[in-house]
């Protein structure tokens, strides 16, 4: 049987899981949506009763009866490699795609339906607060006059986006970054802005969980430092225990959330070393982590994806 | 409550706080090989044997404001 990898070509992250399912001998075929059509053919068949399905790309030809698994790793939008790319055709081809897809036995990194609604930093919120995390208080809004008192309740607030996605064209970065004291909140009314309580850290904490096994892996940051993205401090991600009760959290959220894999970011308080949840990213990178840590989170996401369907 | 009016004249409050993207380094030349489905650098060999050109170029890192990731 057959793992399906859905990504760009360009995904080196992807190509250390590729490379452990061919050390497992496990068969796979890679392909990136925006190719399909053109790089990449389907067909599928639903008559009398019966179901056929058919990939194939570079070669290669899936039959979706055989798919053990399918993971939805950095793809593109449906046909936007096309050769008149459109609105209508990305519609019909991820319609295409996806219902073939959906329509088979195959396990999910992540099914697109739990990630659309997990990338939701507001349904984040109340799911982790559900599943027993920590979790700073959150303001989404539009009103400025709530953002004002917000900022003056918790005095130490930061700002991020909503969304995760950049603005601008070319795009900027958005960093987590603290409120001045003294700003203006008007612009709040020109669009929804996610403001949260900062917590003082010791250091940033990435728990990547997969299936049922967590890997966490810690930063030291330095004194005030916001956003642990941003800015070099010289430190490395180190390997750290995960606590059971985040442990219990975690299989918590992600089962509730419907997800079989997620990057979860914690800030470690200073004061007492609590993680607070900041955020669980669904599709979150896992490279950087690896190369420091040398935790086998490759191995790991291969072997997931490499078990035989229940 | 009011102030949602004023809209028009006015920038997402987050901007205030966006900044210039990093420009990406310069990356040793690695390519898509479709039939081993790997990148390979120039030589042939696949790219993820060059962990320290990974973790130099930042292909691999998390960080907000890539153009092509949205969920890092």
């Amino acid at each position: 049987m057959t793992v399906l990898v859905l990504t760009s070509a360009q995904d080196v992250t992807a190509d250390l899981v590729v490379a452990e399912l061919h050390e497992l001998g496990v068969p796979l075929v890679r392909f990136d949506p925006a190719d399909l059509p053109g790089e990449v053919a389907l067909s599928t068949e639903y008559v009398r009763g019966e179901f056929r399905g058919y990939l194939s790309t570079g070669g290669r030809v899936a039959s979706v009866d055989a798919l053990r698994s399918v993971w939805v790793r950095r793809p593109g939008g449906a046909a936007a490699h096309a050769e008149e790319p459109s609105a209508w055709l990305a519609e019909e081809t991820d319609h295409a795609l996806y219902g073939m897809l959906d329509s088979t036995d195959a396990r999910w990194m992540n099914h697109p339906s739990a990630a659309a609604r997990a990338r939701r930093k507001t349904w984040q919120m109340r799911v982790a607060h559900r599943s027993g995390f920590p979790v700073p208080a959150t303001l989404v809004t539009t009103y400025p006059a709530m953002a004002r008192r917000f900022a003056e309740q918790y005095r130490h607030v930061v700002v991020k986006s909503v969304s995760g996605k950049s603005p601008g064209d070319p795009p900027m970065a958005l960093p987590t970054t603290l409120v001045p004291p003294d700003a203006d909140f008007s612009g709040v009314a020109a669009g929804p802005t996610l403001f949260q309580r900062y917590i003082a850290k010791r250091a940033d904490i990435r728990l990547t969980s997969v299936g049922d096994t967590h890997f966490a892996a810690r930063k030291t940051a330095e004194a005030g430092q916001v956003d642990g993205r941003f800015g070099d401090t010289g430190h490395s991600w180190q390997p750290v225990d995960v606590p059971p009760q985040v442990a219990r959290a975690v299989e918590r959220y992600k089962r509730h959330a419907s997800l079989a894999y997620g990057a979860f970011d914690f800030a470690e308080e200073e004061q007492t070393g609590t993680w607070w949840f900041l955020e669980c990213n669904q599709g979150g990178q896992f490279g950087f982590v690896e190369l420091d840590t040398g935790q086998p989170l490759a191995r790991t996401v291969a072997e997931w994806l490499a078990a035989e369907p229940g | 409550m009011r102030g949602q009016g004023r809209k028009q004249q006015m920038k997402p409050f987050a901007w205030n706080y966006a900044r210039p993207a990093e420009q990406a380094p310069a990356l040793a030349t690695y390519s898509y090989d479709a039939a081993l489905q790997l990148n390979v650098l120039a030589d042939g060999r696949p790219a993820i044997l060059d962990r320290a050109l990974l973790a130099a170029a930042g292909t691999t890192t998390s960080k907000a404001g890539s153009a092509t990731h949205f969920d890092d």
